[in-house]
């Protein structure tokens, strides 16, 4: 088996230096970058195809679930982190192990052995959007949406996006009349953002209620959501009974 | 409604105190106004029954018209006609109850009608006692109210002082010290005991100088400098006429705690919190400002902090105790003004 190679995100310096320490004597590991936040551990991720990433929750910017929405390949995760209840839970189910800052060298060396295990078995390894969203305290709905633009991360925030739509593997996310891809199922984003806002309209259509200005009768089952901006968007049936049900109209 | 329905026990003590009065009617009556006893017991009884009723009443009203901040001229004029409302709806009841019995007691009812006046400015005068009686029981309970929030907030506050993420993460840095440079840890150790012992030390107190509480937050900002490193930098204007200004204890360290958690942490480049006191005429002002991103998550529990400072403030100084929020682009302000006192600190 050739070497390990693994990324270091942490936004404190010191958290980083006590890991480097705690991998010396590890051999076949090498820490091929070293990232003091999320914008930049994404990058290393996708950049550097390290097979390996200890991940803090907690850091500007970026935190450690985003992290994991925007990295697109597969990666054996440990996550280090002060305390954080829910994410533990998650941890146990798809992460390869978490740290409890502080910790022990023994318990370090426990959490590299798993990840050396699952590496070495070729054991798939949970897709991170499944992660994130096992990972994410319940009743807590993302605030904003992150999505990578080349080599740019953009962030949406929730109440700026309009609309969703399903294309394919993608969602192409509509805001401010700009559209991002990001590869991910409607029900995964759907399931993600408040649904006191978002609705899902149509089979292809997410669309967030406070951007409607009226809804036209379309077909003899089906209607358009008409928006600021004249952007029409097709309700079906199903669709129409949820909006209705939200919104509280006849 | 009335607390003393609201338990068996109560309501019985309360029908007790009636029978005293009962039985000083029924021998008024008997000796005064040349009734048999049986009249007497017949014209006291629905008396006493219908005021121990009528008089759990003012409950309501001195609820809803609080002493101390309605026009006596409102507050009197409700009280006399509640009162003379009161009295006729007694004294109806006993004249009922009376031609009742005129089968038993013939005349009853007409030879009572001269005693009618006397008894009417007895309802008034008892009605207008358990007036005041409610109003003492008001005070007593909302004294005991601000009492137990005062007591509330201080445990709030001293909770919140011991945050498990800052505990952990400076444990972490003290492990991570340990082989870069033993001494820094060693420091960290010491900065970390004073803060947790400082702050037990004064949470128990009621006042503390300003000097003191300024002492400890500095202690938790020096914790907390280890951790962030460079990202981490403060500067400071502090009048020193503010020193003896006395202030409830750990009312700054969470407005620091909060620059860091919500300002600095969430900055790659971290930034400077400036913290400046000075006074102005008989009070003091305490400003803390800090950069923040204004397109951080925000965290589920931001604003805890600055509430229970909010409600600290409140308890201890009432409305000469301030706290305003400012943002302006990507800076926080949050500013305090309250009272200078002297010699409260114990």
């Amino acid at each position: 088996m050739g070497a390990i190679r693994a990324v270091i995100v942490d936004d404190e310096e010191l958290a980083r230096h006590l890991l480097r320490e705690y991998l010396r004597p590890e051999q076949d590991i090498e820490i091929v970058a070293e990232c003091g936040n999320g914008f930049e551990g994404v990058r290393a991720a996708n950049e550097l195809s390290p097979n390996l990433m200890f991940l803090d929750v907690q850091m500007p910017k970026l935190d450690g679930l985003e992290v994991l929405d925007l990295i697109d390949r597969e990666i054996a995760v440990i996550f280090v982190t002060a305390y954080d209840q829910y994410a533990m839970k998650a941890f146990d189910a798809a992460a390869v192990d978490y740290l409890l800052k502080p910790f022990s060298q023994d318990r370090f060396r426990a959490a590299l052995d798993r990840a050396r295990r699952r590496l070495a078995e070729k054991q798939k390894m949970p897709d991170p959007v499944e992660l994130k969203a096992a990972a994410s305290p319940p009743g807590q709905y993302a605030q904003r949406v992150v999505v990578k633009d080349g080599a740019r991360i953009h962030i949406i925030p929730a109440e700026k996006l309009e609309y969703a739509e399903a294309q394919d593997d993608y969602v192409a996310l509509h805001s401010e009349k700009k559209s991002w891809l990001k590869q991910l199922s409607m029900t995964n984003l759907e399931s993600t953002l408040d649904p006191a806002r978002f609705v899902r309209v149509h089979r292809s259509y997410l669309l967030n209620v406070d951007k409607i200005v009226k809804i036209e009768p379309y077909t003899k089952d089906t209607r358009l959501a008409v928006l600021m901006d004249g952007t029409q968007i097709p309700i079906s049936r199903a669709g129409y009974t949820r909006l209705k049900e939200l919104m509280d109209i006849d | 409604m009335h607390p003393i329905l609201l338990s068996r026990r109560s309501l019985f003590f309360y029908l007790v105190v009636w029978i005293p009065l009962a039985e000083t009617a029924i021998v008024m009556l008997s000796l005064a106004g040349h009734f048999s006893s049986k009249e007497s017991v017949a014209l006291s009884l629905p008396l006493t029954l219908g005021l121990a009723v009528i008089c759990l009443s003012p409950f309501y009203m001195c609820r809803a018209m609080p002493f101390d901040r309605t026009p006596i001229w409102r507050l009197l004029g409700t009280t006399l006609l509640a009162a003379m409302a009161a009295s006729g709806l007694v004294l109806a009841t006993v004249n009922l109850t009376a031609s009742e019995f005129d089968r038993v007691l013939p005349g009853l009812a007409r030879r009572a009608a001269p005693v009618m006046p006397l008894m009417a400015l007895v309802c008034v005068l008892i009605y207008l006692l358990s007036v005041g009686l409610h109003y003492a029981g008001l005070a007593i309970e909302s004294s005991r109210r601000a009492e137990l929030l005062a007591r509330d907030a201080e445990l709030k506050a001293l909770k919140a002082q011991i945050n498990p993420h800052f505990l952990f993460n400076s444990l972490n840095s003290i492990s991570a010290l340990t082989s870069i440079d033993p001494a820094r840890a060693r420091e960290m150790c010491i900065h970390l005991s004073d803060f947790l012992r400082t702050s037990l030390r004064l949470g128990e107190r009621l006042s503390i100088p300003f000097a003191a509480d300024l002492e400890l937050a500095r202690t938790y900002l020096s914790v907390e400098k280890v951790r962030f490193g460079s990202r981490l930098r403060v500067s400071e204007e502090i009048d020193p006429a503010c020193a003896d200004c006395d202030i409830p204890p750990l009312l700054l360290q969470p407005l620091v705690e909060n620059s860091i958690k919500h300002g600095i942490a969430n900055l790659v480049e971290g930034g400077e919190i400036r913290m400046s006191a000075h006074r102005n005429g008989k009070g003091m002002q305490f400003v803390i400002d800090n950069p923040f991103d204004p397109e951080a998550k925000e965290n589920p529990d931001s604003g805890i902090g600055l509430k229970n400072v909010r409600d600290r403030l409140a308890t201890r100084f009432g409305a000469a105790g301030k706290i305003e929020i400012s943002v302006e682009q990507s800076q926080f302000r949050v500013t305090l003004s309250l009272p200078c006192e002297h010699g409260r600190s114990i």
